[in-house]
């Protein structure tokens, strides 16, 4: 607890301002009112961010968590217990949305390596790398609807994707009407969609790399996979961790319009992430309830996530 | 400066609280009070209801001229996600639009019985089923839905086959349909299942000619049995179509709407199960194939025993909610919004079947008078008897069906258990 005598933040940051009117202020009043005053200053800057994230963060959250207990349609309004919880994991679209989680990870290096890849490469000068820099970057600007409908028209059963595969004598790929490809396809547009941004980030990182170390390795003699390797890669780490949880996150969270626009769910119930299923029991089953108790399983989920991905950037942090 | 910091903490708190809880703006779409009554729908907003509102907002205001009426139109892949947050929290709009069938049945609970006011109306309007529940009426139809299986009459002169005389048993249909594909390249069915739709209206639209009339009736009232040879047929008929060649391909990354519809609007496609109002139906088939090509034909029979009818419902109606504060006024906007006058503008300008059955739909066309003349005869539609969750398994099944991960017994197990479920 911040005392009078205790440097809390606000304190410190009161003292550093200019001292005149202070003294002023000070000898207008008495010591006693002046000592409360400040003793209670810091509460009151507090209040207005402490009170917007108590009423409009937490408590929601609370009556969110406190509403996954009670019942839809005929229950409406009695607790029924973790009934809720019981019929996610049985519903065979919920489990399927878990896995997704699980697939979205699994898929993780590969649209982290993805951008970096084309980052070194940019980095690296190939030809036209100007030219690359702003295309690669071109998708993030467009709205995941809008991406959606093209490749709506693009994957379509007797659109372009499949016209070309016909041209090099392969035969017709359902891409999004088929269960084990189509998360694939959905999850290569929202790579294809966001890498521009993990791309930027990339170049910003080597942009504080030491082009001394990569010459010595070049004067050594290193082909360019050990360059990649031994020196790039180390000398990155810390920007690779920042893509790692910013893509994490992305996949995890905005993924939503690819899906409303591109598969609804779909086929077979084979793209469902959890948002999706939330929208979809809330909205179009009528059932706010069960709706409530996916929240509350995808916040956990959430909370796991985001609590590893701060564990690591603090060991980022420490080993810098 | 302390002073200055927290007067400026004084004044700031309360904006930024105002900031933040002013998102919905003041009173948007709270019921009414003071003379207003609040309805919701996805339709007033379209160039084509225009006159059906004014319509019913004119005959409303010679009943109650001091009573102001406010349409919200809402977005109407994002209504029934709106409807649920304002139930949730008992307030919202005074009337609401609904789809007949299981987006209604959910509801009841916000909802007002209606019989009470309605019994002038119920001769005159036809559709009443798929608004009734438990024995009592939520809302009054403004348009009819039905499933007609429409074909291309050009496709099948061109093929050699009699326009006017189209297969009357399945058997017939699908050698017809061999002659159709031979003659002219074109699929026999138009078929776009992404959204689990199109085994919804596979199953209303066949269903009338494998189910016989005893059994069909029992469906609807609510006695169905899963395990019954002539429900199988139905699914082993979706799977057939399928594994013969007879719909388009890629079916379950096609969307129903509008991306099948194109493939009859062009030609691709003999025949397509559509709707009778809004999209898929005889106006716009007409537009693209000509009004004199449009045909509508009854369910080809694949059980001798059965008796096939045009399967439709009552399509939209609006229903009031029971927070209202003056029932009988909502009840009265109800009414008009479902008078004779609103309805024949909604006919002409929206090309919906209205549920007025007093309305001459004669004047638009062969199909359009093909469905009217039916009407009478008319049952439910099958699928419509189903619960919101059964609808969405079965979409699934019917694309596991489609690909060969499920069979046949296998998915109407599944369903007999979640229809006995709900």
């Amino acid at each position: 607890m911040p005392t009078a005598t205790t440097d809390s933040p606000v304190r410190t940051a009161l003292r550093t301002g200019p001292v005149t009117p202070r003294r002023r202020a000070r000898s207008g009043r008495g010591a006693a009112g002046r000592s409360r005053a400040e003793r209670l200053a810091p509460y009151v800057l507090v209040a207005p961010a402490a009170l917007i994230i108590a009423v409009f963060r937490l408590y929601p959250l609370g009556l969110g968590v406190n509403f996954s207990f009670t019942g839809d349609g005929d229950r409406n309004g009695q607790a029924v217990g973790l009934d809720n919880y019981a019929a996610l994991f049985e519903d065979p679209l919920f489990l399927a949305s878990m896995k997704n989680v699980g697939l979205l990870v699994l898929l993780l290096p590969v649209a982290v390596a993805i951008p970096g890849l084309l980052a070194t490469f940019i980095y690296l000068r190939v030809p036209g790398h100007r030219v690359y820099r702003s295309v690669y970057f071109f998708p993030a600007v467009l709205s995941p609807v809008i991406i959606g409908a093209i490749f709506n028209l693009l994957l379509a059963f007797d659109g372009p994707a499949n016209a070309l595969l016909g041209t090099v004598g392969l035969g017709p790929v359902d891409w999004l009407g088929d269960p084990d490809i189509a998360m694939y396809a959905v999850v290569g547009v929202h790579i294809w969609a966001t890498f521009g941004m993990a791309l930027v980030v990339f170049l910003a990182g080597f942009a504080t790399l030491d082009a001394s170390l990569i010459d010595a390795a070049r004067v050594d003699g290193a082909s360019l996979p050990r360059v990649v390797r031994h020196v790039i890669v180390p000398g990155l780490s810390r920007t690779i961790q920042f893509v790692v949880v910013t893509t994490m996150i992305g996949m995890l969270t905005s993924m939503f319009g690819l899906l409303y626009v591109m598969t609804g769910g779909g086929p077979e119930g084979s793209t469902y992430l959890p948002e999706y299923y939330i929208w979809f029991q809330q909205g179009q089953m009528g059932r706010p309830a069960l709706a409530s108790a996916a929240s509350t399983v995808l916040f956990c989920v959430m909370l796991v996530v985001g609590l590893a991905q701060i564990a690591v950037l603090r060991r980022a942090g420490r080993e810098d | 400066m302390k002073r200055r910091a927290l007067w400026s903490t004084a004044l700031i708190a309360p904006l930024a609280l105002y900031g933040c809880g002013s998102a919905a703006g003041p009173d948007s779409g709270s019921g009414g009070d003071g003379g207003t009554l609040v309805v919701w729908d996805w339709k007033s907003g379209d160039a084509t209801a225009t006159s059906y509102v004014e319509a019913a907002k004119a005959d409303f205001a010679a009943k109650h001229p001091d009573v102001e009426v406010e349409f919200v139109a809402q977005p109407f892949d994002q209504y029934y996600n709106l409807l649920g947050t304002a139930i949730q929290s008992g307030e919202g709009p005074d009337v609401m639009l609904f789809n007949g069938g299981g987006q209604l049945r959910e509801r009841t609970d916000a909802l007002l019985p209606l019989e009470d006011y309605l019994a002038e109306d119920m001769d005159r309007l036809a559709g009443w089923e798929a608004f009734s529940a438990d024995g009592h009426v939520y809302a009054a139809p403004v348009t009819l839905q039905g499933h007609p299986i429409y074909y291309n009459k050009a496709l099948y002169t061109e093929a050699g086959l009699d326009p006017e005389a189209p297969a009357a048993t399945w058997d017939d249909f699908l050698a017809d349909c061999a002659q159709i594909e031979e003659a002219t390249g074109a699929n026999c069915f138009a078929l776009g299942n992404k959204e689990g739709i199109g085994i919804q209206f596979f199953l209303s639209g066949m269903g009338p000619g494998v189910l016989s009339p005893e059994e069909y009736d029992a469906w609807i009232a609510g006695d169905r049995d899963w395990t019954s040879p002539d429900v199988k047929r139905v699914f082993e008929m979706w799977v057939e179509a399928e594994q013969a060649g007879l719909n388009n391909d890629g079916v379950n990354s096609t969307a129903m709407f509008n991306d099948e519809f194109a493939i009859f609007d062009a030609g691709d496609a003999a025949h397509v199960i559509g709707l009778m109002s809004d999209v898929g139906h005889w106006k716009d088939f007409a537009e693209f194939i000509g009004p004199e090509n449009v045909g509508v034909m009854p369910a080809p029979l694949a059980n001798p025993v059965a008796d096939p009818s045009l399967p439709y419902d009552g399509g939209i109606g609006y229903g009031v909610a029971e927070w209202t504060e003056d029932p009988e006024l909502a009840a009265d906007l109800v009414r008009s919004l479902s008078s004779t006058a609103a309805l024949e503008a909604f006919y002409a300008d929206a090309g919906a079947i209205a549920a007025d059955t007093t309305i001459d739909a004669s004047s638009s066309g062969p199909a359009t008078a093909a469905i009217v003349d039916q009407l009478q005869t008319g049952k439910p539609a099958l699928h419509v008897a189903l619960s919101a969750e059964t609808l969405e398994l079965m979409g699934r099944l019917s694309q596991q069906l489609l690909s060969g991960s499920v069979t046949v017994d296998d998915a109407l197990a599944q369903l007999a258990e979640s229809d006995q479920a709900g």
